[in-house]
């Protein structure tokens, strides 16, 4: 329980493409942990592996554990469904559900999952989580507005409240600012490091920049291989491996 | 610099024209069937029975237009439900060889002569029970239309982006639940559009009908066991008979089965509201 995730020889394939060879990371609680690496390292496929979204890729073959919490998502017992609820998700493009309002999108999962027992406790849910996302002051008075008018940034972070409000452990985001302007983009920054206090937040970026402002540890990640993992700072300043040197300076993708 | 405008000015003439062709049979049959059917065409229409061949008053297609809305509904109701089911195991497991197998059989019913289906039901259900019967033109009406709603359902499935379906599953629900209650609403126009192809059908189809369920003209719904009348069945029947005042019948009964199809088509287009992406 010491560790928010565990990763522990995490090996996947899509058919015949292995694609994540042997991983292996541990995550402490608390912390901004930052994923990075060029792209096609496999870096969002690790991330997915983190709450079984994989699974939605028929091709897709693992090998391994990941520990959650304590609990091997991998394991028997556990459901797919009961992994994604431990790990929620933010993604690259902002995917609020177009047909619904900004109070249904935030509202939708805790009503299917059965979290709220009244109208009252959900509104009240949905205000905590939009609050939590930095978002309630902009949208209070127009919840019933339909998610697709929000701008970009302020969609990302209704996404962000829609995973919020199923009070997940642990927050996975997949390049959550890549596709945002930058004013936008760093305010889901600042927001990461607010959510730390309360949330474990694996971040997956092909920026390094963005990895060295935002996260407290990194790994560094090069065609399905963990090349180094560490404190960030040491990791920026005293790169151990010539790969990720060449890396953070930019010499590399 | 002139002699290639003209050319444009004519080519855009003629593919102007040829779209004016092709459109132009929706409209005359739509014409005609207004004019011809409209003198007979009144409230008692709808309810009335048939008139005589000779004499008598003008009468209606009551029982003939009962029996079209029963069998809609209960076509819709099993064509329509296994096609929504169908067309949504199809997108969801895509990649299953069972998934393919369907998707293949389903492609070939669309191409099925709808006559083969009605004998089909015959043999199944008319032939045992010893009667034509209002059930087995729904059964033969449901298998016309599965194909069409499951095949149309998947499209619509298949158009929502993958996003979105990683979004409703990182939800932490079942696949059941991320289908039914979430891509849905996405797909909503979609599936909407397909169960209204599936109904437009079962009003308008003749064939399935031929073997199955008599086209009774003579009494309103008498049971699911018994002989029941539909209007497309009725068109057929006094459209081929001798007497003018069967052919009046006839066009009229064309006016109301056109209008029905019509109306579906326009009021779901206008009730069922697209998702913008």
């Amino acid at each position: 329980m010491r560790w928010a995730v565990d990763v522990r020889n995490l090996n996947v394939w899509y058919g015949l493409k292995h694609v994540l060879k042997n991983v292996s990371l541990r995550i402490p609680r608390n912390m901004v942990f930052a994923i990075m690496g060029p792209s096609g390292c496999g870096k969002s496929t690790l991330l997915r592996a983190m709450n079984r979204l994989l699974e939605l890729n028929p091709l897709a073959k693992v090998e391994g554990e990941v520990w959650i919490n304590g609990v091997n998502i991998y394991s028997d017992e556990v459901d797919p469904m009961d992994a994604r609820r431990l790990a929620g998700m933010v993604f690259q493009v902002p995917n609020p559900f177009p047909h619904l309002s900004i109070y249904e999108n935030v509202a939708l999962g805790p009503k299917l999952n059965g979290i709220v027992r009244s109208k009252k406790e959900l509104d009240e849910l949905v205000e905590w989580a939009l609050r939590k996302a930095y978002l309630w002051d902009e949208v209070k008075d127009e919840l019933k507005k339909p998610a697709a008018r929000l701008s970009g940034g302020q969609q990302q972070r209704l996404c962000i409240a829609r995973t919020l409000a199923l009070k997940p452990k642990i927050i996975l985001m997949d390049e959550p600012t890549a596709n945002l302007d930058p004013v936008a983009a760093s305010k889901i920054e600042e927001l990461m490091l607010e959510l730390k206090e309360d949330y474990t937040v694996v971040i997956v970026t092909h920026n390094p920049q963005q990895a060295a402002r935002v996260s407290d540890y990194v790994a560094f990640l090069y065609m399905g291989e963990v090349i180094e993992v560490g404190e960030t700072s040491n990791v920026f300043t005293t790169p151990k491996h010539e790969l990720t040197e060449k890396y953070v300076v930019g010499k590399m993708g | 610099m002139i002699a290639r405008k003209v050319k444009n000015k004519i080519m855009i003439g003629l593919i102007g024209l040829l779209a004016i062709v092709s459109a132009a049979p929706l409209f005359a049959i739509i014409a005609s069937i207004y004019v011809n059917g409209a003198r007979i065409i009144s409230p008692r229409f709808l309810v009335d029975f048939p008139p005589p061949p000779l004499g008598g008053s003008d009468g209606g297609i009551g029982p003939a237009l009962v029996g079209t809305l029963i069998l809609m509904a209960l076509s819709i109701l099993i064509g329509g439900g296994l096609g929504l089911f169908t067309g949504i195991f199809l997108s969801e497991y895509g990649h299953h060889i069972l998934s393919h197998y369907t998707r293949l059989s389903l492609q070939i019913m669309v191409e099925f002569p709808t006559v083969i289906i009605g004998l089909f039901a015959y043999a199944v259900l008319v032939l045992p029970l010893r009667s034509f019967n209002a059930f087995a033109g729904a059964f033969a009406l449901a298998i016309v239309i599965i194909p069409y709603v499951a095949l149309q359902v998947r499209e619509a499935y298949a158009s929502i982006p993958y996003s979105l379906k990683e979004a409703a599953y990182s939800l932490g629900v079942s696949p059941f639940v991320v289908n039914l209650r979430i891509l849905l609403s996405v797909a909503r126009r979609g599936v909407a559009t397909a169960l209204l192809v599936g109904l437009a059908r079962a009003a308008g189809e003749t064939a399935p009908l031929l073997f199955t369920i008599l086209g009774t003209t003579l009494s309103y719904f008498e049971g699911l066991d018994k002989p029941i009348g539909a209007v497309p069945l009725l068109i057929y029947n006094f459209a081929l008979s001798p007497y003018e005042r069967w052919h009046e019948v006839a066009w009229g009964a064309a006016a109301v089965l056109l209008t029905i199809i019509l109306a579906l088509f326009i009021v779901t287009r206008s009730l069922v509201k697209e998702v913008k992406l």
